[in-house]
């Protein structure tokens, strides 16, 4: 990549569009807690459980957001430094930007990074990242208010119904996110070879794990609070230990 | 436990919950297309329209299913506010779900009530601040500080969280219901394997994957819970 396109990939004007956008990204996560305690107030839920319940979101994020933060590095030094914090602060992980802006530099007829990678490419990288997230965005921002409509009229009121079809909900995705580590884990192991690939293993020791200390977490509540960030170590470590 | 009426929770909750929602997606959703704009203004660059909107394309081909098959699929899981919040902020499998999810279990409400909407739209913010802090502290030092991370952690971090993330999530809600969690896997797996070799692989895409784990689930919950089984 040609050194002007990464000196205006990380141009001053670059970083300011990014602190604003992110700026409206933490607004809305401190309007909707404000609202919460808010609403709590009004109904007279407990302040101290509404605490516990954003401490517990926030010390939970922790793990996760340590992996987001070495991906990021990673793609910072591709794509530029603000461009990478704006897209990974919203919609759109780490491959589907690199998708987007691969594609983005494709449909020029130029390979995203090469000595041909002009300003141009550039544009058309940004521009590709961009209408890509808008498809959620917009989604999101037109129908999510529909979506509501129908829990309702699917849930129907019933206080156990709504929690089965949540946590079938859950369970649904999650299986089918694990699905093709397992798959893949299964094969490995059934094709005679000694090991599987190291996300099964996680996978496995995440799954494992996060059953023992939820049944541990009756025994000693405080632990609860911890409960995903232990799950998620003890997974790793199966994985570094195994593979 | 609640001492308000539905109607009321509506008029508290989901009226500014909706508006909120809708501006602080929108208004990002625009900005986005600021470093364009500044790369047109100062740069004079822009790629032309015929190749912008085979970007478009392309790019729409890749994910276009996805933009409507997420926001509905995982609407039972997130919520109102769940869902104006992970779409902004993404990280919604690795991050917003199991950060919501634990915080209702700490909190110990029950789902599907104004409480538990309540403490999963806390724990879904709280996640929203701890990432953000890392978003930006890679953003200033991310360089710098990874380079003091021995590369054997960096490397597992790296390659094993989400895996050992979902596995997690997984176990805490088949602990609660064994026989959904049998169903919420078989499904992904029966068509990843079954479809292709029966001929009819187009039901092994991503997109039909995921409609018909999470919705398939729920059906087989409804089936359950009418049977009297969960």
């Amino acid at each position: 990549m040609p050194d002007i396109v990464l000196k205006t990939a990380n141009a001053g004007m670059v970083w300011g569009i990014a602190i604003a956008i992110i700026a409206i990204v933490l607004a809305q996560a401190l309007l909707y807690a404000r609202l919460a305690f808010r609403t709590a107030e009004t109904i007279g839920f407990p302040k101290e459980k509404c605490m516990l319940g954003f401490r517990s979101g926030a010390i939970s994020a922790i793990g996760p957001s340590i992996a987001v933060f070495i991906v990021m590095v990673g793609m910072m030094s591709v794509v530029g430094g603000p461009i990478t914090w704006l897209r990974l602060s919203i919609i759109g992980a780490a491959p589907t930007e690199l998708t987007a802006a691969t594609v983005g530099a494709e449909a020029l007829g130029v390979k995203f990074g090469s000595p041909q990678y002009d300003l141009m490419a550039l544009a058309s990288s940004w521009w590709t990242m961009a209408v890509n997230g808008t498809g959620w965005l917009l989604v999101t921002a037109l129908f999510t208010h529909k979506l509501e409509d129908l829990r309702e009229k699917v849930g129907g009121g019933d206080v156990k119904w709504l929690a089965i079809l949540s946590s079938a909900a859950i369970l649904g995705c999650f299986g089918f996110l694990n699905s093709r580590t397992i798959i893949a884990g299964v094969k490995a192991l059934s094709s005679g070879s000694t090991q599987a690939s190291g996300p099964f293993y996680a996978t496995i020791g995440g799954l494992v794990s996060m059953m023992l200390l939820v049944k541990l977490g009756q025994k000693i509540p405080a632990l609860r609070e911890y409960n995903l960030g232990l799950a998620m170590l003890i997974g790793m470590a199966t994985a570094v230990i195994l593979a | 436990m609640s001492t308000v009426n539905h109607e009321e929770f509506e008029r508290i909750w989901k009226g500014p919950a909706i508006r909120i929602g809708v501006v602080t997606v929108v208004v990002p959703m625009l900005m986005c297309f600021l470093p364009n704009v500044y790369l047109y203004v100062v740069h004079g660059v822009f790629p032309p329209w015929g190749v912008a909107f085979k970007a478009w394309g392309m790019i729409a081909a890749i994910f276009g299913a996805f933009y409507i098959v997420e926001p509905i699929s995982y609407y039972p899981i997130l919520g109102l506010t769940g869902t104006y919040i992970s779409f902004l902020s993404g990280n919604i499998g690795n991050l917003r779900v199991p950060c919501s999810a634990v915080a209702q279990e700490v909190v110990g409400v029950e789902p599907g009530t104004p409480e538990a909407e309540i403490v999963s739209t806390l724990g879904i913010t709280g996640s929203v601040i701890t990432n953000l802090f890392f978003t930006t502290l890679a953003a200033i030092a991310g360089a710098t500080l990874l380079s003091m991370l021995p590369v054997s952690i960096a490397n597992a971090f790296k390659n094993y969280t989400v895996a050992a993330i979902f596995g997690a999530m997984f176990g805490q809600f088949t602990l609660k219901y064994p026989q959904l969690g049998l169903v919420g896997l078989g499904i992904p797996v029966a068509l990843a394997l079954g479809a292709p070799a029966l001929g009819l692989p187009f039901l092994a895409q991503t997109w039909v994957l995921i409609v018909a784990s999470v919705f398939g689930t729920i059906l087989v919950g409804r089936i359950f819970y009418k049977a009297h089984i969960i």
